[in-house]
């Protein structure tokens, strides 16, 4: 069954004095229920716009899309009912209350029975380990224990399609991990399709199984994420700092990009040489102070992209 | 329990939980009284004891009505609403099966209820103290309801003015307005009787004398219930425009970005 989906889609945007601004530009795909798909772009590339079409908060310049059946921005109430947002930069939570008093309110909005609400923000609670938190104001609350109790509210109402738009914005590297695995035990255990936006690599590789990859409001690449793994994602940024600065790095497998003082950046091809080899080697061979490893930015996949064979 | 109604709930709750900023209205409210009652004892004693028919407490008891109906509602109502329009936020709230402007306002009211009962409890002992007993205990009965509706009645304003933002992007403008025309016509600086009579006319043509103007009359002491059927009719209209200018805009949203 078809949870999503667009026909080129498309939204421009009047500017005063100036040229429009084509914010999507004639996007077509579909997202089966219970699917996992990353929507990704650098900024600017279209993915909160297309979100906002597709949750019916935007009405699009032209072009066609239903959401579990409906047409988002002709019944976006009745819609509502059956979706969930999360919206990494904007709160649905009220700071001088507890998240317990807005799942509350949430609740009476989507006319949960009182019974239902109780049994769910049980579930919910044990499910995204939140359960000690709903009666903390939400001003105590850390930016991770808050995204908790948001993914929380986001699924009160057991929407049948999240849309979850840079939820990881601003976590830390535990609070990143830990949230990620909850949205896939969402998707597991309650089968919600999830639609997730992120200009996080890391977000796709653990959370997805399928990405769209979006730039300029155009659809540029959309297959499974496995697939982009192996031919987009097969390399690794190292950042590392020495005791002493070194004449040089020379390591099997990384190629050196930078080298200022004691610290060096060093690009790995993960495909010629597993990155724990390469990592062992630098820490037998070098006096290594510190070192973080890191995906490739996402402009750079974007990049390899537009560089691929067509 | 009906959404609107938790959502009144909701708010009557948050603000009861920040005790600071209730404390910080009601004392600044204290001082309004405290100067009131100074600049109006000048000008009715300057004036042979009556002014249009208003005798000094009749005129503080005025002036507690009117000034606790409109300080009941945020101050930059206006202008938050359309931030939150022009951020985008709104957007957000748009994500509910529920009237956005119609939750909206009905957890603004739960606010405004909480600091109702404050600053009336308070205003009215302050009064009292002050110039003594009002000019009719009913009257002061009748008030509260008056301040309850005049309180809602701005709400309603303030929804419709902000809605502006989703054409302008920005409710600055407006808002400035829109405070002007709450402090003169609507008559939180004076009662509408002692404005020149054409601006006294154009004045009780206009919704805004039911914010401040009608509580304040009722308080100095006209218990009369056609004022709050007066209040109820521009209520109705008001609430009408607030709702026509929500569904109007957001129809016509234009949130770039995330």
């Amino acid at each position: 069954m078809i949870a999503i989906e667009a026909r080129e889609l498309r939204k421009t945007f009047p500017v005063r004095r100036g040229e429009p601004v084509e914010a999507v530009a004639g996007i077509s795909f579909a997202v089966e229920a219970g699917e996992r798909l990353a929507y990704i772009g650098p900024n600017g590339a279209g993915k909160s716009t297309s979100i906002k079409m597709l949750t019916g908060i935007l009405h699009p310049t032209s072009g066609d899309a239903a959401v579990l059946g409906i047409v988002p921005w002709k019944k976006r109430r009745e819609l509502a009912a059956r979706i969930g947002t999360l919206f990494g930069q904007r709160s649905q939570l009220w700071y001088q209350l507890t998240p317990r008093q807005t799942f509350g309110l949430l609740g009476r909005i989507y006319r949960i029975p009182a019974d239902e609400e109780r049994r769910r923000l049980a579930r919910l609670g044990e499910l995204l380990d939140a359960t000690q938190l709903f009666d903390q104001p939400v001003r105590g609350l850390s930016l991770g224990q808050r995204m908790r109790c948001e993914l929380v509210a986001s699924m009160l109402h057991a929407p049948e399609v999240l849309f979850l738009d840079e939820p990881t914005i601003g976590l830390d590297l535990v609070a990143k991990a830990r949230f990620r695995d909850l949205i896939v035990r969402i998707n597991e255990e309650q089968g919600t399709t999830i639609l997730l936006t992120s200009h996080d690599v890391s977000d796709i590789e653990q959370v997805a199984r399928r990405v769209i990859v979006i730039n300029h409001g155009r659809l540029i690449y959309d297959d499974r994420v496995s697939v982009m793994r192996r031919a987009l994602l097969g390399t690794k940024m190292l950042d590392v700092r020495f005791e002493q600065p070194p004449a040089s790095v020379e390591v099997e497998g990384a190629r050196l990009v930078k080298l200022s003082g004691a610290g060096a950046k060093l690009v790995v091809d993960t495909g010629r040489r597993p990155i724990r080899s390469v990592l062992d080697d630098l820490l037998d061979r070098y006096d290594v102070v510190d070192i973080s490893v890191a995906d490739p930015p996402l402009e750079e996949i974007v990049s390899h992209i537009y560089a691929r064979p067509v | 329990m009906n959404p609107y109604l938790a959502g009144w709930r909701l708010g009557f709750l948050r603000t009861i939980r920040s005790p600071g900023d209730m404390s910080v209205r009601i004392g600044f409210f204290a001082i309004i009284l405290v100067v009131m009652t100074a600049l109006w004892t000048a000008a009715v004693d300057a004036n042979g004891g009556s002014l249009h028919g208003y005798t000094r407490t009749s005129l503080l008891w005025y002036v507690f009505a009117a000034q606790t109906a409109v300080l009941g509602v945020r101050p930059r109502s206006v202008e938050e609403i359309g931030d939150e329009i022009g951020s985008g936020t709104v957007a957000v709230q748009m994500l509910r099966p529920v009237s956005v402007v119609g939750l909206r306002m009905s957890i603004d009211m739960g606010e405004a209820c909480a600091r109702l009962i404050a600053s009336f409890t308070v205003g009215a002992l302050l009064t009292w103290l002050f110039v003594g007993a009002p000019p009719s205990l009913p009257a002061l009965g009748l008030t509260a309801p008056a301040v309850v509706l005049g309180c809602a009645a701005n709400i309603a304003s303030c929804h419709a003015f902000g809605g502006v933002a989703f054409w302008l992007l920005d409710a600055k403008a407006s808002w400035f307005f829109f405070q002007k025309l709450v402090f003169l016509p609507g008559g939180m600086l004076i009662p509408l009787e002692l404005l020149p009579r054409p601006l006294e006319l154009i004045s009780f043509a206009l919704p805004f004398a039911t914010m401040a103007y009608v509580p304040g009359r009722i308080a100095a002491g006209h218990p009369d219930p056609l004022l709050l059927l007066w209040q109820l009719g521009w209520l109705a209209v008001l609430l009408g425009m607030a709702g026509a200018v929500f569904a109007a805009g957001e129809r016509r949203l234009q949130v770039m970005g995330g």
